[in-house]
């Protein structure tokens, strides 16, 4: 599945996703026991953990008769390297400009 | 897991100077990118740059000016998507200017990126993660049990 980038944070945005990672932080839930955690319906429940499973935030596993959720690492790590990508290019061009200062001091 | 990005670097230049290279639009364009700032708070502006189609940008910046206190600290929204006007990241820039004896300070943040907020939990989910692998494992052992016993 092709994953975009900036997505995460649309998937991170929502209130409701992010109390879904974070129930699934303490504990993994089946999808019908995190429901109950919501006033809103199963389907919409659903839906939330399906975007969230698309993003890479969680995996859903099969056991028996109920689908489990469990946090995967994937969908965090793709926010770090969003946060890397800016580190390097602030550092490049604070470099830039520091030369650019520099110059202007020996002219 | 850091949630923004930080960086400090000392300038032998008196902050006048420095503010100068962050707030023209002449001036930032050549170590930034080409842009239409205005040092005016609430002033909508954008840089623009090559679109990166692989990570659904389109190459415009969107930014409005949310705080500026001239020599000292500016700040402006940093906003980006695939294009049509959507947009999917949602930050703030910081910039602040410490005087120093023989020159300035330069403080950058980039953070506050929309999603990230409340996600102070980031930093507990690498004890979750190890706890819940091995819930699964154990679940399914016992499903395997149940299965091979059926």
């Amino acid at each position: 599945m092709k994953q975009q980038p900036f997505d995460v944070f649309q998937v991170v945005a929502d209130p409701s996703r992010r109390e879904i990672l974070r129930l699934l932080s303490k504990d993994s839930l089946t999808i019908n026991s995190l429901a109950e955690h919501f006033d809103m319906s199963r389907p919409a429940v659903s839906k939330h953990i399906k975007i969230l499973h698309g993003a890479g935030f969680i995996s859903i596993q099969d056991i028996g008769r109920e689908r489990h959720c469990l946090l995967k690492q994937e969908g965090f790590e793709k926010l770090q390297e969003w946060i890397n990508y800016f580190d390097h290019f602030w550092q490049s061009r604070l470099g830039k400009l520091k030369s650019l200062l520099d110059n202007k001091i020996k002219n | 897991m850091a949630d923004r990005i930080k960086h400090q670097l000392f300038f032998p230049h008196p902050p006048e100077q420095v503010w100068e290279y962050l707030t023209r639009a002449d001036l930032m364009q050549l170590w930034l990118m080409p842009n239409d700032f205005k040092p005016t708070i609430g002033h909508e502006f954008q840089f623009k740059t090559k679109p990166m189609p692989q990570l659904d940008f389109d190459g415009i910046v969107y930014c409005k000016v949310l705080e500026i206190a001239p020599h000292h600290t500016l700040s402006y929204s940093w906003k980006s998507g695939p294009g049509n006007g959507k947009i999917e990241l949602d930050s703030i820039v910081t910039w602040k200017l410490v005087p120093k004896d023989n020159g300035t300070e330069l403080l950058l943040e980039h953070g506050a990126f929309k999603g990230f907020d409340h996600l102070g939990m980031f930093s507990a989910l690498d004890g979750g993660w190890f706890k819940n692998m091995h819930k699964i494992a154990e679940l399914l052992n016992v499903a395997n049990r149940e299965t091979t016993t059926l």
